[in-house]
């Protein structure tokens, strides 16, 4: 795995520095020579499935748990009890201490973590409100719920204003509206500039708020990637009309069998670049207004499942359609041998440039005509 | 300063639970039944020197069961050291013993004073015990699932047990065994049993309030370093190993 030179070209401070990381609990291996960096300001997410070591390496992080081989170093330094103070930690279970009103916990928090006087009070107030919790805040813990629970768990991760945020599981055992919540306010948290780590099983959360992923398989990064890049692919697509008239459908769906269309859209599955721009041309040529053209699977599932399972493309995907992808700037660490070159796609291969190209192709042989 | 925040952030806790209505209740128990016939500072100090090391039994066990729950990672993380975490938890024990002792000493003061117990007499009968409070207190620690693991747990099990083991293993048992195997289980006994001598001088102390020979203060000291050596080994050895609180 070479990510490590290559990150730290990209990066000139790595705020996380994790190299050939070993941890086991007896006999049982968890993290195997996992390797990772994290660049200051850089919003990571970690997905994994139950079990993969996720909580583990956030422990490992926090200093909870000793490793048994490797290096790791946060902030710039190995000793990891000196940076405590400047990294925020929200755990996976929403756990605290009931016995108190939130207003009081984050006041012996922020004490332990060294803050005292008008800073402190100053800083409890701040972050009950960036929170919400506010008008809760003279409240028991143990009356609140899950969700206010986990807002908590933002606030006092960042009463120290930490440099670095590790963040576990945040919408673990939340319902939809909690899930949407704090999905809000760590993207509001995001802007502040903190250098955050995200461990979670949910995609909605990575694509909502990371800047890079990693699939954290078999102990290790087994893909990483550049949400920036997979946003530019993508596979099956349902393209959303106002309205599909019969005729256009009959002529649509004679293009082949992965064309399947109802009254509101046409869906491609799988898709080919092609196809694609036939369907589209067919559609503008019939003056149907075009309303949105969405993923119907989305490439960051693609990669967890390819790191997770090392799902082998499709027969579509070996024809060379819609893979991401897989150069090295996008996925830094395949699980097994890497597709090979003929698997790759051409740099075109991504929804927005095939569409434009089309588009630039068409009109080109418009004018000459 | 973070230790004694963090003391006074566990005794709080341990008081809004709830869990301190045992100790209010052993207390009161302990008062109406031993403490008010007629006394002297011998008979008090005896019946305190019993109670109290019993109630930190109690107490500390159930300080470590609040420490060792996922809640805890969250003041870790915070910059509470390992050491003071396990100090926290030692020093909130002792100072729920030491304030049961307090009320039924302000008690007996009040309501049914021993005859011959000045505050002097107080202070100085008072002092071993609260050594030995902290020795039980600091034991209980090592002792707990959190510091020591299960094999380790055992061995210091298994080393107590045999400390104690000259009160049952004598007489024809003792006389069963071959010479060699006699002298040597007697030199293990005594080797591993000596550091139980300064707790039960301790006790004899307080009882006694004998301080007119060297003897006197050199317990103290050896009740002292017996202490910080327990809570010394209790560091270092959650120092080595992973925090994995419970999960309950």
């Amino acid at each position: 795995m070479d990510n490590g030179d290559s990150f730290q070209e990209d990066h000139v401070t790595d705020v996380i520095e994790i190299e050939e990381l070993h941890k086991a609990y007896g006999s049982l291996p968890v993290l195997q020579a996992l390797s990772l960096r994290v660049a200051a300001g850089e919003v990571y997410g970690l997905l994994g499935p139950n079990g993969a070591g996720k909580t583990t390496l956030i422990h490992l992080m926090m200093g909870f748990l000793r490793p048994n081989q490797g290096r790791l170093r946060l902030l710039g330094s190995a000793n990891l009890e000196r940076v405590r103070p400047r990294i925020g930690y929200i755990p996976e279970r929403q756990r605290y201490h009931t016995r108190y009103t939130a207003r009081e916990y984050l006041r012996f928090l922020g004490q332990f973590s060294g803050l005292t006087g008008g800073v402190l009070r100053e800083r409890v107030e701040r972050e009950l409100a960036t929170v919400g919790l506010l008008a809760a805040a003279d409240r028991s813990l143990g009356t609140y719920s899950k969700g206010m629970l986990q807002r908590l768990g933002v606030a006092q991760a960042l009463l120290s204003d930490p440099d670095l945020l590790l963040i576990d599981e945040p919408t673990s055992g939340l319902d939809l509206a909690g899930q949407r919540e704090v999905i809000e306010l760590l993207a509001n948290v995001r802007d502040r500039g903190h250098t955050i780590f995200l461990c979670t099983h949910y995609l909605q959360e990575v694509e909502l708020l990371c800047d890079r992923v990693g699939v954290l398989a078999g102990g290790r990064i087994a893909a990483e990637a550049r949400m920036r890049d997979l946003r530019d692919v993508a596979n099956s697509v349902r393209i959303r009309v106002g309205a599909l008239d019969t005729g256009l459908r009959a002529q649509l769906e004679s293009l082949g069998g992965n064309v399947h269309c109802d009254a509101q859209g046409v869906r491609l599955s799988p898709n080919t670049p092609e196809l694609q721009a036939t369907v589209l041309r067919m559609l503008l040529d019939a003056e149907v207004a075009i309303i949105a053209l969405e993923p119907l699977e989305s490439p960051l599932e693609r990669l967890y499942l390819w790191a997770l399972h090392s799902v082998p493309p499709t027969s579509a995907e070996a024809r060379g359609v819609f893979l991401p992808s897989w150069d090295l700037d996008t996925i830094a660490a395949p699980p097994a041998a890497p597709p090979s070159t003929d698997e790759r796609p051409a740099e075109s291969d991504t929804l927005l440039s095939e569409l434009l190209g089309r588009s630039e192709t068409d009109g080109e042989a418009d004018r000459r005509r | 300063m973070r230790l004694l925040r963090f003391t006074g952030f566990t005794l709080l806790e341990y008081l809004r639970s709830g869990r301190v209505a045992i100790e209010i209740v052993a207390t009161l128990a302990m008062y109406f039944v031993f403490l008010r016939r007629p006394m002297d500072a011998q008979y008090f100090f005896s019946a305190l020197g019993i109670f109290t090391p019993v109630l930190a039994l109690y107490t500390t066990a159930i300080i470590i069961g609040l420490g060792d729950r996922p809640q805890s990672y969250v003041p870790l993380a915070h910059g509470i050291g390992r050491g003071t975490y396990l100090l926290g938890l030692f020093l909130s024990a002792c100072a729920i013993v030491i304030g049961a002792y307090g009320l039924l000493s302000l008690g007996a003061a009040l309501l049914n004073p021993p005859v011959d117990l000045s505050l002097g007499d107080w202070l100085l009968g008072g002092l071993p015990l609260f050594l030995n409070i902290g020795l039980l207190a600091a034991l209980m620690l090592l002792l707990s699932p959190l510091v020591l693991s299960t094999g380790w747990r055992l061995l210091v099990l298994g080393l107590i047990a045999l400390a104690f083991s000259s009160n049952f293993i004598g007489g024809v048992l003792l006389e069963a065994l071959p010479e060699a195997g006699r002298a040597l289980l007697r030199a293990v006994q005594a080797l591993v049993g000596s550091p139980l001598v300064p707790a039960f001088y301790g006790f004899q102390l307080a009882v006694t309030r004998d301080y007119s020979t060297p003897t006197a203060f050199a317990n103290l000291l050896a009740q002292a370093l017996l202490l910080a050596s327990l809570l010394g080994l209790s560091i270092y050895a959650l120092s080595r190993r992973d925090v994995m609180f419970s999960s309950q």
